[in-house]
């Protein structure tokens, strides 16, 4: 797999991109390429600006500087609706759901209209089957678990040629964290899915990444293949 | 048995009027203080009908489709530039209705002035007389709690504007096109309200500032339903109630006072108002 994602074309490209809110950038001249069919673990301590980058990708947070470009074309500043449209599904980690609405409404908001809906709910079942079941149930009466896997199934029911997903692992058992780890290889095996992943979590991340980065006050100090030797330059960023 | 139909007519009107202004409240989280203007637009909708000698039941689809388009270049073309600055939006839409009552009074003058009325005559209720437009007030009031009902709940439309309403920013980042969501859902409430003038016209005489002493009540009962037209329901029928009682046992000078004075009270217990329900 590893030989086969360096020959691959880029998905993804981030050049110098500052980004942040009001006058303080959070993001520096972050330069950054992904894969096609790449999973990709970018890391980092709390307030680093790895959620940051993600919405700056996502056209939610417009960057001040710098290109980003996926699938070769120029995509800064784009909309949100835009980039979703073009096959980009982001997992988001603050407030993800619609804590009101029932688990069904809270998938069907991820296509722009019903049409697609009953092919796009059988294949995140395949992923989670417990959804088919609670459809109807209010998407805050389900557990902390079952709230990431929904945020998971949502995000996959556009078939998205990039997945942005933003700390999905966090506060998860063991057993949830591996259903998703699986959900997440199956999609690259049967589709080819490009996955920047978002963690803290060095096991998970670097149980399905193939490249990792680190992010530090908003610039990449450290990235390398998902290696043996992987773990141990991670965690000395990551320790206080 | 009139009193008790008295409250429920009297709900009814309420709650039509301040639907759209929820509506807008609720999508866009601003007050739209244009909305007495909208209500006056619809009024004199149902005069100019009159005036062109059209049935007067036409007021109702004319009265909606001129509220909405006025509301959809509102939105546009005033609100839209200003959604980062919430006051100055909500100060806009102030001035709009002063505006608008000014351009009122240039086209039509000062004068008060009557529609014919749609139903004439009063109906045997339990053996009490009661006017037949109340009573279809209260079935216009049912009709459009239910259509409203089906369309935030049956409609994809009202999933959006729902989703929006919980959470902009989610819905944002998740695709909906909620510049868009925003633009029908002000339309849709200036639609009502013009729709709510039509309905009160056969009630009421017809002048430029008609719409404010409205807009102030239902702002009022807006406040204490929160986002939640079950909520809006309940405090047309309460606060409408007790305006009747009051009107009917103490003076009708203080029923006009009784909505905006216990909206007052109830926001000063629970600021949350009935937003629970």
């Amino acid at each position: 797999m590893a030989e086969a994602l360096q020959d691959a074309t880029v998905k993804l490209s981030l050049d110098g991109v500052t980004s942040g809110y009001g006058a303080i950038d959070v993001l520096r001249g972050v330069s950054l390429d992904i894969r096609e069919g790449e999973i990709f673990a970018l890391m980092g301590k709390n307030g680093m600006g790895k959620t940051t980058l993600l919405k700056t990708i996502l056209g939610a947070i417009r960057a001040s500087a710098g290109r980003i470009r996926y699938e070769g074309a120029e995509i800064t500043g784009a909309e949100p609706r835009a980039l979703i449209a073009a096959g980009i599904g982001y997992a988001p980690q603050d407030q993800p759901l619609f804590q009101d609405l029932s688990i069904r409404d809270n998938l069907r908001l991820a296509l722009p209209g019903d049409a697609h809906l009953p092919s796009a709910l059988e294949r995140v079942y395949g992923h989670f089957p417990f959804l088919a079941d609670r459809l109807a149930q209010k998407a805050g009466t389900l557990s902390g678990g079952e709230q990431k896997m929904l945020i998971i199934a949502r995000a996959l029911m556009t078939e998205p040629r990039l997945l942005l997903i933003d700390e999905i692992s966090e506060g998860l058992q063991p057993t949830v964290i591996a259903r998703i780890a699986e959900a997440l290889r199956e999609e690259r095996r049967s589709r080819g899915t490009t996955i920047l992943l978002v963690e803290q979590n060095l096991d998970f991340a670097l149980g399905i990444a193939d490249r990792w980065a680190v992010l530090k006050l908003g610039t990449i100090d450290d990235a390398g293949p998902a290696g043996a030797d992987a773990h141990s330059r991670i965690l000395r960023h990551l320790q206080i | 048995m009139t009193l008790i139909l008295d409250i429920l007519t009297t709900a009814a009107i309420l709650f039509v009027i301040a639907t759209g202004l929820l509506t807008i409240f609720g999508v866009l989280k601003i007050i739209n203080f244009a909305h007495g203007a909208w209500l006056t637009i619809g009024a004199y909708c149902a005069v100019a009908v009159g005036q062109l000698g059209w049935s007067p039941w036409l007021a109702f689809p004319v009265a909606f489709v001129v509220g909405a388009v006025l509301g959809g270049l509102t939105e546009r073309f005033i609100v839209r530039p200003l959604y980062a600055r919430p006051l100055d939006a909500i100060l806009a839409t102030w001035g709009l209705g002063i505006v608008v009552g000014q351009l009122i009074t240039l086209g039509f003058g000062r004068d008060v002035q009557f529609t014919a009325p749609l139903l004439p005559g009063t109906a045997d209720i339990l053996g009490t007389s009661y006017s037949i437009y109340r009573l279809f007030a209260l079935g216009a009031a049912i009709v459009i709690g239910l259509g409203f009902s089906w369309l935030m709940e049956g409609t994809r439309l009202g999933l959006s504007a729902r989703a929006v309403i919980m959470n902009e920013a989610l819905a944002h980042v998740l695709g909906l096109d909620t510049r868009r969501i925003r633009w029908v859902t002000f339309m849709i409430g200036c639609g009502l309200a013009g729709l709510a003038g039509v309905l009160l016209t056969p009630l009421t005489s017809v002048d430029p500032n008609m719409g404010l002493a409205w807009l102030v009540g239902s702002f009022m009962l807006v406040m204490v339903a929160g986002q939640s037209f079950a909520a809006l329901a309940l405090a047309c029928l309460l606060l409408g109630g007790a305006q009747v009682l009051v009107s009917t046992f103490l003076s009708p000078i203080l029923g006009g006072i009784t909505v905006a004075v216990l909206a007052a009270i109830i926001l000063r217990i629970s600021p949350k108002g009935f937003s629970r329900v």
